[in-house]
């Protein structure tokens, strides 16, 4: 193609919500003709980037260049016009319609008959037939979308991208779902792409893939840009270092007890598509950690372990006693507790105020013949807040407003009222600041050494190396190792969760 | 929650307007009467603010009230006669309360639905509210029964103190739903249960139960309702109360319950229920033809849902 390559470039791209800055002056560039990764941890403003140049989301500051042009993308259909189109991870096919219909949908070609415009069905599978042919893919374009496997889908997927003549294609993880050899095939189209001068944004967890794929790494994290480096000069440990930055280890409190006792066994645990054969042990007061990446069947097996969603084999023993977890409450009353990923839906009712949602896992306890009193609720509220230092100015008011950290307090301070004796806190310190993450570790030291186990499962590997006695690394469902913190390093650590050695 | 205050005062200066311009509006016996007139769809509405507060629906309970009212006739009528000869009272009592635990079965079967096999309310309750109708048709073959005695009446038609009856049943209704709703370990988890079901359930709660136990308790109160109905009539007769769960569902409305479920009082719906009332009641009063009074009961509720959802959008920015 002789038409120069087209580029993208931001200046000091910034998005603040309340109380926190997503994207923090970002200023990058990203030309066409290249294969740019942008890699950053979770939270770390990639999600917010793309949606920026989506037109998904506006900017608060800033502004963004096309082929050198300042372009306003007030939303999707702006962006769209301006030659910008995102791939998402989930895929967004009508099932129900055919591989052509879905390539061209909403833009389907018309002929007149007698003067009324009907669709040119034709024209619409030569077309999409076309595009198809173009990536180099076969696939039968009168098929309904829903047959296909989920590659070919990623491949109708990426044609409804190219039907748009895009200037910028934008892929989000598009490999997650994909096995080896259909990743292999992605690449080839995408290489493909590339040398027609697309600028091509393509964002991933898997590292290993960079070499493959990548001319280009750029790194974000916390909001901020990094810096782009070109691949021959990423090392995994660069990567790494890229991804966490310096990392302190933070001092762990001296006083936290050694825990001998074991509370929990978890025996050849399993939920199909899930996680497979998980054993291990949790002793009393314990902080076990684990790491693995999102898909790796962590989230899982709390919620296996909690009763929120029914294993298929394996068992518990919690302090001797044979359990089977079926139901969140008969796992509660035996004194397993779980605050989960999503608090927002699923560890608090929004609407409902932070006293009565602090209340909410207790309530046969806080009653009295199922009658509640202000007095007793008033009690509990109260030492909740004093203990756990929820900053709120009235616990009547709806627990939704007020922030993540304090949010997360609430979660916690809910399962704190039934006396727990095993805690599993999924994700605790995601989307909150600083201070409440160091609050949201003491909490959970203390927890420790008041005997009560807690699993701990994080994206932030560093803060596992940091609050943990002890990680366990999980991948495709099993888990594959059972480190110390103080003897593996933060690179080994992602390696492993990896799978690639440093 | 919502709109705190508001309905009520609109309701005191509706009562004032109606207290000048409509004669008879504000004698003891005329609001004695407006309380007797919601009595029997005010026992419902109660149980169905629950109901939309967890989340769901009820629209059989209109069925369901035509369907309390002939069972018991038809049951007591058995009882009297051809089944067994047991003494009139007896047969009577006993046949209210075969129909109060049919109905809370009743009830708790749109739970099952909805819970074990993913049936929304809305379609079950829609089905009972056929099959409900012509259950009631089956039993009394089409007809009128009238197996009643005269002091049967009571219930639906008698005084207590110079207080009618059915609107002593009303107000005792009502307290025992508003202690449970808001001072109860079971209300609390009502609203958890509208107002986030997965949340509720990761806290231990047990959703299915909560939410049969709703729909049990309001298909009860229906069923205790069409008691009420056949004492005032003096029959079972299968085509009473129909469209009866509009009329209740939009006084729950009316009350500030949001259709989404989570929020909504009790004593709402007592304003909501009374607002209605004395709204018909005025304009009977006034001489207002009955084709009016339909056009002006769904510009109210009509009006309610827009303010309840301008609230949550003002609540919302």
């Amino acid at each position: 193609m002789t038409t120069p390559p087209h580029s993208l470039q931001t200046i000091s791209l910034r998005k603040e919500y309340p109380g926190t800055v997503a994207l923090n002056d970002v200023s990058v560039a990203f030309t066409g003709g290249k294969i740019h990764a942008l890699i950053g941890k979770n939270g770390a403003g990639k999600s917010t980037l793309v949606k920026i140049i989506a037109g998904a989301t506006r900017p608060t500051g800033g502004s963004i260049l096309i082929d050198g042009k300042e372009a306003v993308l007030r939303s999707p259909h702006d962006a769209l016009q301006r030659g910008i189109v995102a791939v998402h991870q989930e895929l967004s096919l009508v099932p129900e319609l055919s591989v052509a219909e879905n390539i061209l949908l909403g833009r389907l070609p018309e002929k007149k008959i007698l003067g009324q415009s009907v669709i040119d069905w034709g024209a619409v599978f030569a077309r999409a037939g076309e595009i198809l042919r173009g990536l180099g893919v076969t696939i039968d374009v009168h098929a309904p979308a829903g047959m296909l496997g989920v590659a070919q889908q990623q491949s109708v997927e990426i044609a409804k991208a190219m039907s748009y003549n895009p200037s910028i294609l934008i892929l989000d993880e598009p490999t997650s779902a994909l096995a080896q050899h259909e990743t292999e095939r992605l690449f080839a189209i995408l290489k493909t792409l590339s040398t027609s001068g697309v600028v091509l944004l393509y964002i991933t967890h898997r590292l290993q893939e960079l070499k493959e794929i990548a001319d280009t790494v750029t790194a974000l994290r916390n909001g901020s840009l990094v810096g782009t480096i070109g691949i021959a000069e990423a090392t995994p440990s660069t990567i790494v270092h890229m991804m966490f930055g310096e990392t302190v280890q933070r001092a762990r409190p001296t006083d936290l007890p050694a825990p001998t006792d074991p509370f929990l066994e978890v025996r050849s645990f399993s939920r199909r598509g899930a996680f497979q054969d998980v054993s291990f042990t949790l002793k009393r007061g314990e902080v076990l950690g684990i790491a693995g990446l999102l898909g790796s069947g962590r989230t899982e097996l709390l919620r296996a372990i909690f009763g929120a969603d029914p294993a298929d084999g394996g068992e518990l023993v919690i302090d001797g006693q044979h359990v089977k977890p079926e139901r969140p409450e008969q796992m509660r009353d035996l004194g397993v507790a779980l605050t989960p990923e999503n608090r927002k839906d699923q560890g608090l009712v929004q609407l409902l105020s932070t006293r009565v949602n602090l209340c909410l896992a207790s309530l046969s306890r806080a009653a009295s013949r199922g009658f509640l009193t202000a007095d007793r609720e008033d009690v509990v509220v109260r030492k909740n807040v004093r203990e756990l230092d929820i900053t709120v100015a009235n616990t009547n008011a709806p627990v939704a407003f007020l922030s993540g950290g304090n949010q997360q307090k609430v979660v916690v301070g809910k399962w704190l009222n039934t006396n727990p004796r095993l805690v599993l806190l999924d994700e605790p310190t995601r989307g909150i600041d600083v201070q409440a993450k160091q609050q949201m570790f003491q909490i959970i030291w203390d927890m420790s050494r008041r005997g009560i186990g807690c699993i701990v499962v994080s994206s932030e590997l560093e803060e596992l190396l940091d609050i943990c006695h002890r990680i366990l690394i999980m991948r495709q469902g099993r888990i594959i190792g059972d480190v110390r913190p103080g003897e593996i390093t933060l690179e080994n650590l992602f390696a492993v969760c990896m799978k690639e050695e440093v | 929650m919502f709109r705190h205050g508001i309905l009520e005062a609109i309701l005191v200066v509706l009562c004032i307007v109606l207290a000048f311009t409509a004669s008879g509006f504000l004698t003891p016996d005329n609001l004695l009467n407006v309380l007797r007139n919601v009595s029997m769809q005010g026992v419902i509405a109660f149980g169905m603010t629950m109901v939309i507060v967890a989340g769901e629906i009820d629209l059989s309970v209109g069925s369901a009230v035509a369907f309390g009212g002939c069972l018991t006739a038809f049951l007591t009528q058995k009882l009297t006669g051809e089944w067994l000869a047991l003494p009139m009272p007896l047969a009577i009592s006993i046949s209210i309360v075969i129909t109060l635990i049919v109905g809370y079965f009743v009830g708790t079967f749109t739970g099952l639905m909805r819970t074990r096999y993913q049936v929304p309310s809305f379609i079950t309750t829609l089905a009972l509210m056929t099959g409900l109708s012509g259950a009631a048709e089956l039993i009394t073959n089409g007809f009128p029964l009238t197996p009643f005695p005269s002091w049967y009446n009571y219930i639906g038609g008698g005084y207590l103190a110079g207080i009618p009856f059915p609107a002593l049943i009303f107000l005792l209704t009502f307290i025992v739903l508003q202690v449970l709703m808001n001072h109860t370990a079971f209300g609390r988890s009502v609203y958890a249960v509208g107002g986030n079901a997965e949340a509720a359930r990761l806290s231990g709660i047990n959703v299915p139960r909560v939410k049969s136990m709703v729909l049990g308790i309001t298909a009860l109160l229906a069923a205790l309702s069409g008691v009420m109905v056949s004492s005032e009539i003096m029959s079972g007769t299968p085509t009473t109360a129909k469209g009866w769960e509009l009329d209740v569902i939009a006084a729950v409305i009316i009350g500030g319950t949001s259709l989404m479920g989570g929020v909504g009082r009790i004593w709402g719906t007592m304003v909501g229920v009374i607002f209605l009332g004395v709204i018909m009641n005025g304009m009977t009063l006034l001489n207002v033809s009955e084709y009016w009074q339909h056009v002006v009961r769904g510009a109210i509720i009509l009006v309610a849902v827009l303010l309840n959802l301008l609230q949550k959008e003002n609540s919302k920015s």
